[in-house]
C-alpha cells in the first residue's frame, strides 16, 4: 500500500510539470511560427505530441492497477466470507470505496446467516414444541387410562360408572381442545400457514369472532357491545385475523365474572387500526404483561379457570405475522384491555 | 448473537463535588436483530447510554464494542465514517433541514458519503412510511408524525445496521405515539435492523422484545 502511494504521489507533481511543459511548447511554436524553420517547429510539436502521450499512457496504467486492485480486494472478502471467516483489513471506520463496498458485502453474508440461524432456532423450537405437547397430554392421558382400568376391573354401581364416564368424558374433550390448539400452534410456528392478506371489511371478521364465544358469553350473563364502523376495511387475513380476535374474547370471557360486560371498539389510526377488547374480569398484575403471552403460561390465580395457555400465544403469533402487534393495559379486580394493532 | 457489549462503562461529567455520574458501571449486551426499549426516570442515563452506544460521547471507563469493533480505538474521522455506514439516528425533534425537500432529506446521508441510493429501497420505505406523495414537500408542510417518518426513512436510507432512536415520540399524542413506535418496530424487523429506542411510555416498551430498566446510571435487573 505505501509503495503505491508512493507512486501516486510522484505521479500527482510530474504530471502538471509535464503538462505545463507541452503547453509551453505549444505556445512557443504558435508564437514563432513565422521567425523558427520548418524543422523546428516540427520538433517542438512532435515534443509536445510525446509529452501528451506519456502522461495519458501513465494514467491509463494507473487506472487499471487501481481496477485490479479493487478488484482483487474485493475477491479476498469474497474468499474470506466464503470460508465464513470476516474479510481481513475490513475497517468500517475507513473512508475508502473497499471498505464501502466491504460492509454492504458483509452486511448480505449477515443476511444469509441469519437465515441459517433462524432455521436452526425453528428446529430448537420444534423439539421444544414436542416436549411441551408430551407434558400437557400426559395428565389427561393418564387419567384416561386409570378411569378405564377402574372400569374394567371393579363392579361399580350405574351412579359410579356414569360418574366415571363423565370425568372421562371431561377429560377426552380437553385432549381434544389441546388438539386443535397444538394443531394451530404447530403451523404457525412451522411457519406453515400461508396468510392471504386482503381489504376485506373488519365488522365482518369481529362477526365472526365473536360468534364464536356468543354462546359460552349468554351463559355467563356477560354482555359483548362491539363498536365497529360496518364500512371499515382494513388490510388482513379474515380467517387468521377472526381466530386471533375469538382467542381475545374466548380469553376476556373466561377470565370475567358473571354479569360482567366485554367491549370491543375500533379505531382508523394513520398506520394502524386498533381494536381494543376491554373485559371487566380478574386483571393482570404489570410484570406478567409479557408472560400472558408465552406458550402454555398459567397465571397463578387462572389455575381454576379452564385453559391450558395457547390463546393469547396464538393470538400474538398471528397478529405478528401480519405485520401488527398486540399490547396489553390492565388493573387488577378492574379489568383488562388487549389492544390489536394491525398494519392498513 | 449480540451486536452491542457494554462492559462496566462508566461516564462521569465535570469534576470534584460537580460531578455528574451518568453511567456509573454498567455491563449489559444487545441482541442483534431485536427491538430492545431503554426505560428510566427523566436523568437515569439513557440517552447518555444510547450516545455512548452512537459514538457521541467518549466513555470515562469502561468498554464499548458494537459490531466487534471496540469503539475506544477510532479516532474522531473513524467514528464519524463509523456512524454514517452502521447506525441510523432518530432524535425526538427530528432534525431535518428546512431548505430540502423531503426527498433531500432521506437521500441527505447518501449524499454525505457520495454512495447512489437504491431506489427500490428508497420507493419501499417512503412507501412504507407513507411518504411516496409527499416526497417534494418541505418539512414544514407535514404534521410531526411525519416529519418523524421523514427521520426514520432518512435513518433507514444507508441501511445501517443499528438504529438509535432517542425518545422519537415523546412530543407525540398517545395515538401518534402508538403509530409511528409500531412502524419504526415492524420496518426494522422487515429489514432485519436491531433497533434501540428509549422511552418513557410503558406501553411502547411493551413493543420490545427486551427491556433494559436504568435507574440511577445503573442497569435495574
Amino acid at each position: 500500500m505505501k509503495a503505491a502511494g508512493a507512486k501516486r504521489i510522484s505521479l500527482n507533481l510530474i504530471l502538471p510539470v509535464i503538462l505545463f511543459m507541452t503547453a509551453s511548447f505549444l505556445f512557443l511554436a504558435g508564437m514563432l511560427w513565422n521567425y523558427l524553420s520548418p524543422a523546428a517547429i516540427r520538433l517542438l510539436l512532435l515534443t509536445s505530441g510525446i509529452l501528451i502521450f506519456l502522461p495519458a499512457f501513465f494514467m491509463e496504467r494507473r487506472r487499471k492497477r487501481q481496477q485490479a486492485d479493487f478488484a482483487n480486494e474485493i475477491c479476498a472478502s469474497l474468499d474470506a466470507l466464503m470460508d465464513g471467516r470476516e474479510p481481513e483489513d475490513y475497517a468500517p471506520y475507513e473512508d475508502s470505496q473497499i471498505s464501502k463496498v466491504q460492509g454492504r458485502l458483509l452486511g448480505y453474508y449477515e443476511l444469509v446467516q441469519e437465515s441459517r440461524r433462524q432455521s436452526e432456532d425453528d428446529k430448537q423450537n420444534i423439539q421444544e414444541l414436542v416436549s411441551d405437547i408430551s407434558h400437557q397430554v400426559k395428565t389427561p392421558v393418564a387419567n384416561l387410562l386409570m378411569f378405564t382400568d377402574i372400569l374394567k376391573r371393579h363392579e361399580l354401581s350405574a351412579e359410579k360408572r356414569a360418574e366415571f364416564l363423565a370425568t372421562m368424558e371431561a377429560q377426552v374433550e380437553k385432549l381434544d381442545f389441546l388438539m386443535q390448539s397444538l394443531i394451530k400452534m404447530s403451523r404457525l410456528e412451522a411457519g406453515t400457514f400461508a396468510l392471504h392478506m386482503e381489504t376485506g371489511s373488519l365488522h365482518e371478521t369481529i362477526a365472526q369472532a365473536v360468534s364464536g364465544v356468543w354462546t359460552k358469553a349468554t351463559q355467563k350473563n356477560i354482555s359483548i357491545d362491539v363498536q365497529c364502523d360496518s364500512q371499515m376495511t382494513v388490510n388482513h387475513d379474515v380467517k387468521w385475523t377472526a381466530e386471533a380476535l375469538f382467542n381475545l374474547l374466548d380469553n376476556a370471557v373466561k377470565y370475567t365474572p358473571e354479569g360482567g360486560n366485554i367491549r370491543v371498539s375500533v379505531r382508523p389510526w394513520q398506520f394502524f387500526t386498533r381494536i381494543d377488547i376491554s373485559d371487566t374480569g380478574m386483571g393482570i398484575a404489570a410484570g406478567h404483561y409479557h408472560d400472558v403471552f408465552k406458550r402454555f403460561y398459567r397465571a397463578q390465580e387462572a389455575a381454576n379457570t379452564e385453559g391450558v395457555g395457547l390463546g393469547l400465544y396464538l393470538a400474538r403469533g398471528i397478529i405478528t405475522r401480519q405485520k401488527g402487534y398486540i399490547s396489553v393495559k390492565s388493573e387488577i379486580g378492574k379489568g383488562t384491555t388487549f389492544s390489536v394493532f394491525l398494519l392498513n | 448473537m449480540d451486536i452491542v457489549t457494554i462492559q462496566n462503562l462508566k461516564k462521569y461529567f465535570g469534576e470534584g463535588a460537580g460531578q455528574v455520574k451518568a453511567l456509573d458501571g454498567i455491563t449489559l449486551s444487545i441482541e442483534k436483530g431485536k427491538f430492545t426499549a431503554i426505560v428510566g426516570a427523566s436523568g437515569s442515563g439513557k440517552t447518555t447510554l444510547l450516545n455512548s452506544i452512537g459514538g457521541l460521547h467518549r466513555p470515562t471507563e469502561g468498554k464499548i464494542a458494537v459490531d466487534g469493533i471496540n469503539l475506544a480505538e477510532l479516532s474522531e474521522e473513524q467514528l464519524t465514517v463509523f456512524r454514517r455506514r452502521k447506525i441510523g439516528f432518530v432524535f425526538q425533534d427530528y432534525n431535518l433541514v428546512p431548505e430540502l425537500t423531503i426527498k433531500e432529506n432521506i437521500l441527505f446521508p447518501l449524499a454525505l458519503d457520495d454512495s447512489a441510493p437504491d431506489k427500490v429501497f428508497f420507493h419501499k420505505i417512503t412507501k412504507f412510511l407513507g411518504l411516496d406523495d409527499k416526497l417534494d414537500r418541505f418539512p414544514y408542510m407535514l404534521s410531526g408524525g411525519g416529519q418523524q417518518c421523514t427521520a426514520i426513512a432518512r435513518a433507514l436510507i444507508t441501511k445501517p445496521s443499528i438504529i438509535l432512536a432517542d425518545e422519537p415520540t415523546g412530543s407525540f399524542d398517545a395515538k401518534t405515539s402508538q403509530n409511528v413506535a409500531g412502524l419504526l418496530r415492524s420496518i426494522t424487523q422487515d429489514f432485519h435492523q436491531t433497533l434501540i429506542l428509549i422511552t418513557h411510555n410503558p406501553e411502547l416498551a411493551q413493543l420490545a422484545d427486551h427491556v433494559i430498566r436504568l435507574q440511577d446510571g445503573c442497569v435495574v435487573r
